[in-house]
């Protein structure tokens, strides 16, 4: 369950004081697909990366499974990240000088999880999202964009998260390729009782989700 | 440079405990046969022996053979300036007796002061007896011996080694034998030490000259050694205070010091440059991290998004630079091996060879007041580079050090990196 109420979020610009995010408030039930939409500039990527906690809120609160993000010290943060948020970009921000399965290891390396078990769980979850095993041990310049993209979902689920955030995920992807991922981010919303909220501009996999917001000039509409 | 400086500080320490680090003590008034004055007992040098810092003395008596009391012939031809010498002789000082002829002086012409006396004059054959033998004793920088060998100098005997051209003047071997002092005297050996003066000597063990020639207990010279020139101030004045006024101390230090001169002065430049390299080293490794940081911003803020805390993404990076310099380290060992010979070779020569002129002269006087002149010099300078364990071992501290410096603000600059950054689209 994510639920964000009366969030702000304002930045010093050179012209005076910019509200990117403007008294929010919603919810996402546990297990859910929302997604968010809005044009460029309207607040969505802030709006991530808040709920992400990469970036802290100006006021308001976000909490997830009843635990209040905003209050958490840096520490506690960077644990919270590891351990309950995945991530998926759209331009997949994958480790460049790592192979496919060591970038899927690397938050549960962080979260020391057993080496064993790291291996086993990568391949697992590259398994599921359709990157064959010789695939597997390729760094992703030698991948497609689709196929980053799926290896870049199998490490957001690594470290079995309670909330993915993903950033325009089918943003760089052709729309075969784009369904795709959506409908692998559908699946394991169900399968694994995930809440994935995801910003998009692509009305055709907005409509599909379970919830949809939009914004505009950083308020719901 | 590393190299050159601990190879320099070596060679100090090695030159401070070897060369200048000698004390002459001579009876007062007196240098080897000149002047007057009384000479020094073996009781007296015995207190020098205690002074602090003094490892060792060397006691020598010094005496003229003459055809008075020896059957040996000088190798050495009188020519003009032994001449000039035997008749300074008699100069300033009162005309002996009518019955002492004067010493070496073979026949006269004229009876008056006023009449020309014409000398046939032969230089008298040194004896030496000393309680060490060392290059000082025999009055050369290297020593070999062409037949036989060096006496046992603890032992009273009527035994004796000779220079090699006074052997050949005086068809000697070893087993033949001269007289002196009215004694049959024994050749144990007879030695080269390359220059005439000094090849026309005799040695024998102190307790037997001072026997032989009536001297017992009497010593002209002495040479104390102290552990290093550091010490030779104090030392020296110990001495002088245990001897009071019937010796003259005097010492090398000041030429000793030259000697070592140019070699402080490569340490000085060694260590400046070693210095110097570690900052350029530590700015080159910190602009490189720099850059690597900032281009690598979006990879750190994705480690950042997927739960790395800032002291495991800062490891990663100061690894990288530690790599980076462990790298460096290992070629730059390699070549310090290789190089660090000849490069300190050439430090250590330009340095010196300006002072060389001023010290070749070294302090002049009698075959036994014998200092540091270019031998001393040319050891001081033959510095060895030895690539030890450690020297390795500071190289690997610098080399952290680098490390560390050229880290500590790319590790600043990870800190600051907001995560947020991984959102940013390019």
């Amino acid at each position: 369950m994510l639920k964000v109420s009366n969030l702000v979020k304002q930045f010093n610009g050179a012209s005076g004081k910019v509200t990117a995010v403007s008294d929010i408030s919603f919810e996402v039930p546990e297990g859910q697909f929302a997604s968010i939409i809005g044009k460029s500039g309207s607040g969505k990527s802030t709006l991530l990366s808040l709920l992400g906690a990469l970036d802290k809120p100006t006021s308001g609160k976000i909490e997830v499974g009843g635990h209040d993000v905003t209050k958490m010290h840096d520490h506690r943060l960077i644990k919270y990240r590891g351990k309950e948020i995945g991530f998926v970009f759209q331009n997949y921000n994958l480790v460049p000088n790592l192979t496919a399965i060591e970038n899927v290891m690397l938050p549960m390396e962080f979260a020391h999880v057993s080496p064993n078990e790291r291996k086993r769980r990568a391949v697992e979850l590259l398994d599921q999202v359709g990157i064959t095993a010789d695939k597997q041990k390729r760094k992703p310049s030698r991948l497609s964009g689709g196929e980053q993209q799926r290896v870049a979902i199998a490490r957001a689920l690594s470290n079995k998260p309670s909330l993915i955030l993903a950033d325009e995920p089918t943003g760089n992807l052709d729309s075969q390729t784009g369904k795709m991922i959506f409908d692998l981010l559908h699946d394991l919303a169900k399968s694994e009782n995930t809440t994935i909220v995801a910003v998009t501009h692509d009305l055709s996999i907005a409509g599909k989700t379970d919830v949809t917001f939009t914004l505009k000039d950083g308020s719901l509409v | 440079m590393l190299v050159a400086r601990a190879s320099v500080s070596t060679k100090i320490e090695s030159v401070k405990s070897s060369i200048g680090n000698t004390i002459t003590i001579s009876p007062a008034g007196s240098r080897g046969f000149e002047g007057g004055g009384e000479p020094l007992t073996s009781e007296q040098l015995a207190g020098v022996a205690k002074v602090d810092h003094v490892t060792s003395v060397t006691q020598t008596l010094s005496d003229r053979l003459t055809s008075t009391n020896t059957n040996l012939v000088s190798a050495i031809e009188a020519g003009s300036l032994g001449n000039r010498q035997a008749g300074n002789n008699g100069v300033g000082f009162q005309a002996p007796p009518a019955d002492m002829p004067i010493r070496n002086e073979t026949s006269t012409s004229g009876t008056g002061s006023s009449t020309q006396i014409t000398r046939t004059f032969t230089p008298p054959v040194t004896i030496t007896g000393a309680s060490v033998l060392s290059t000082t004793t025999y009055g050369g920088d290297s020593i070999t011996y062409t037949s036989g060998e060096a006496i046992d100098v603890s032992k009273d005997e009527d035994v004796a080694v000779v220079g090699k051209a006074l052997a050949e003047k005086n068809n000697l071997s070893v087993g033949s034998t001269f007289t002196a002092y009215g004694k049959m005297i024994t050749v144990k050996g007879v030695y080269d030490t390359g220059n005439t003066f000094s090849n026309n000597g005799v040695i024998m063990s102190l307790s037997s000259l001072q026997r032989l020639s009536g001297q017992t207990g009497q010593v002209t010279s002495a040479t104390a050694t102290v552990d290093s020139i550091d010490n030779i101030d104090s030392a020296t004045t110990a001495i002088e205070t245990a001897l009071g006024d019937t010796a003259d101390v005097t010492n090398n230090q000041e030429s000793a010091k030259q000697a070592v001169e140019p070699l402080e002065s490569v340490k000085t430049i060694s260590t400046f440059s070693l210095i110097g390299a570690v900052i350029a080293g530590a700015v080159i490794i910190l602009l490189t991290m720099v850059m690597i940081v900032r281009e690598r911003r979006r990879e750190i803020g994705v480690y950042k998004a997927i739960g790395a805390s800032n002291i495991r993404i800062m490891f990663q990076f100061i690894s990288e630079a530690l790599t980076l310099t462990v790298l460096a380290m290992i070629v730059g060992l390699i070549i310090g091996v290789a190089a660090a010979n000849p490069l300190t070779k050439v430090l250590v020569n330009n340095s010196s060879t300006s002072t060389t002129q001023t010290v070749q002269g070294g302090p002049g006087g009698a075959r036994f007041v014998r200092g540091v002149g270019g031998n001393a010099l040319s050891s001081a300078r033959s510095v060895q580079a030895d690539v030890g364990l450690d020297i390795v071992a500071y190289g690997v501290g610098a080399a952290a050090l680098i490390a560390v410096l050229g880290s500590a603000l790319p590790a600043l600059m990870i800190s600051k990196v907001r995560p947020a950054e991984v959102m940013r689209a390019e």
